[in-house]
């Protein structure tokens, strides 16, 4: 009898050092992914097919991340929340950095797919309108959210023109001849031409004013204290792209079901179009998505400045942006 | 004779601190306890400013600021008398047929209720954005007050008054404006001081949808604007702006209200 209790006791202190071993060593990964957050500056569209991508294809998950991606909408927070260290990582456009700069809000872009921007002003093909300095005697639909709409202002004279604010719908446009409206290059005209209008975008870049779009920001002190993080996300987010541009179905189903008002045919002319403003007429290599100029985040704080969205001397460009992330400035760790 | 005006010189004073200090009190205490909130948990600017940031914004900003606010109020005030006026003939109507009371309310309430967002597009199509669409926005929300209220006082009457304009065989007409009005001016007035507040919020919302000419902006806008562009402080600057606004609306309507009541409380 004695001789048995001791047995059991001894099974036991061996069983529970074989669980505790078990619990220790988790299986295959010896730590679990780090949990980060990407708030997005919209609801979920075309625009951020690359950061979707790279999550329904597991690159975050190959790089070491979890990542959550969070839907926006109008007025989302981001540069709040990224700033404050809330999230670790949202998307604005260039102009959003410098406002949030110029504020105050120590956020830094890390990673710009969008190398050309893809605001445009979608007119009725039968007003002869060829370029946005031509632009007169119409209702036109604007934000006074983003600074792409005071820039304009500020630029042209518009004569006749009545600004009127922008809610998102195409509707009055199709129905007023005399109607012009604020859009992306890849939805609003897309919209437009179903309800029947034959519309015609102007590319806002063309003016000269061309903000990166959908940037990847952080915050200075995300940079500061955990490198590794922005490295993965960035390696991440850059095969997202890469893979975005090349094949988009997967991804534009999963957006779809984010966003139901974003059909798959929409998503996918908008992955097709993107093509050209990712990758500039395949003028670039796909190893260099999301790079950043100097030159381009100067000329843009000029025209900032000289539209008096900032104050001259708020922001400096080498302070907005950092390069060291991106796979081929060979700062970031390797990974699979 | 001298000592008399003395006496009502002093009692004026003390009326007035009484009305004045207290507020202006708080006002200080409120002020100095928002510093010190941002100061104890290190707000960034662009997060919650404290006094002295949203300060410099209005001093920085003045003009727009200015320009702005006389916009909304233009707006506010237009939306508000109209409301009034409106109100007024709509609980008049109700008052008289219980059956259109019945029928209508609803409407009524359907106007308290319904999104703005939902009924700006008609409201656009109706007429047009600016000024007009603003003051319609801000009628809409500044209308149930006054009817609610009005038609509860056209219709609260005692009976014992209405018997008495029976035993004189009252005309329809005499009973209402000598009897039912009459009686419904305090509770008018209480709508009044309900809905001047709402007019404002509604001059400024109504701007969020039907907004201004290319040149015009009032509060609405502005509070867009600063809000998408980070500019904190100025957006709390708008925000104290538009608060200045309901509340010398509320001032002015409430002023009103003891004027015209003291002489009713005379007259009774």
């Amino acid at each position: 009898m004695h001789s048995t209790r001791r047995l059991n006791h001894i099974a036991l202190i061996l069983l529970s050092l074989v669980a505790l071993l078990s619990i220790a060593c988790d299986g295959s990964k010896p730590e679990a992914d780090r949990p980060v957050q990407l708030a997005l500056n919209w609801f979920p569209e075309a625009e951020h097919g690359g950061y979707y991508a790279a999550q329904v294809h597991g690159d975050y998950s190959r790089s070491g991340v979890e990542i959550e991606i969070l839907g926006g909408g109008p007025d989302a927070p981001v540069v709040k929340r990224v700033a404050s260290g809330e999230v670790e990582f949202g998307l604005t456009n260039a102009d959003g950095v410098i406002t949030a700069r110029a504020a105050g809000a120590p956020v830094v872009a890390v990673f710009a797919p969008y190398q050309i921007n893809p605001r445009c002003i979608v007119v009725h093909e039968h007003s002869g309108i060829q370029q946005i300095s031509d632009i007169e005697n119409l209702t036109l639909a604007l934000s006074q959210r983003p600074a792409f709409s005071h820039y304009l202002r500020h630029r042209y004279s518009f004569p006749g023109v009545t600004i009127v604010p922008y809610h998102g719908s195409v509707a009055p446009f199709v129905d007023d001849p005399a109607y012009a409206v604020q859009g992306y290059v890849f939805s609003e005209p897309v919209l437009a031409r179903r309800l029947g209008a034959t519309p015609r975008a102007l590319l806002v870049a063309e003016t000269g004013f061309n903000p990166y779009a959908s940037v990847l920001i952080t915050s200075e002190a995300r940079l500061a204290s955990e490198p590794q993080i922005v490295a993965a996300v960035v390696t991440a987010a850059q095969r997202g792209w890469i893979r975005y541009l090349e094949d988009s179905h997967r991804t534009n189903q999963h957006i779809h079901s984010l966003n139901p008002e974003m059909d798959v045919e929409i998503l996918e002319i908008g992955a097709e179009m993107s093509r050209e403003l990712v990758l500039v007429g395949e003028g670039m290599p796909i190893t260099q998505i999301g790079d950043m100029s100097l030159d381009r985040w100067q000329l843009l704080i000029e025209q900032m400045e000289q539209a008096q969205i900032v104050k001259p001397g708020q922001v400096s460009a080498p302070t907005c942006f950092t390069t060291t992330y991106l796979p081929i400035s060979g700062a970031s760790g390797g990974g699979s | 004779m001298n000592q008399k005006n003395h006496g009502r010189g002093a009692e004026d004073l003390r009326h007035w601190c009484g009305l004045t200090l207290p507020p202006l009190l708080t006002l200080g205490i409120v002020v100095a306890g928002w510093q010190m909130l941002v100061d104890l948990l290190g707000l960034q600017p662009y997060i919650l400013p404290g006094p002295v940031h949203v300060s410099e914004a209005i001093a920085t900003n003045l003009d727009s600021l200015i320009r702005a606010v006389s916009l909304t109020a233009q707006a506010a005030i237009a939306g508000f008398l109209l409301s009034f006026v409106a109100g007024f003939f709509i609980a008049v109507l109700f008052s008289q047929s219980a059956w259109v009371e019945r029928s209508l309310y609803p409407y009524a309430i359907f106007l308290q209720t319904v999104p703005i967002v939902a009924v700006a597009p008609l409201i656009v199509m109706w007429i047009g954005h600016g000024l007009g669409g603003i003051i319609a926005v801000s009628f809409i929300i500044s209308l149930f007050p006054i009817i609610a209220n009005t038609t509860a006082g056209l219709t609260s009457i005692s009976p014992p008054l209405d018997d008495l304009f029976a035993l004189h065989d009252a005309s329809r007409w005499q009973r209402l404006w000598k009897l039912q009005v009459p009686h419904a001016v305090p509770d008018m007035l209480t709508g009044a001081r309900i809905s001047c507040g709402l007019s404002v919020i509604g001059a400024i919302v109504g701007e969020f949808f039907t907004g201004y000419g290319t040149t015009d902006f009032g509060l609405g806008y502005l509070i867009i604007q600063t809000n998408a562009m980070t500019k904190t402080p100025y957006l709390f600057a708008c925000v104290l702006f538009s608060t200045g606004l309901g509340l010398l609306f509320f001032g002015v309507v409430s002023t009103l209200n003891r004027l015209i009541l003291r002489r009713w409380a005379a007259a009774r």
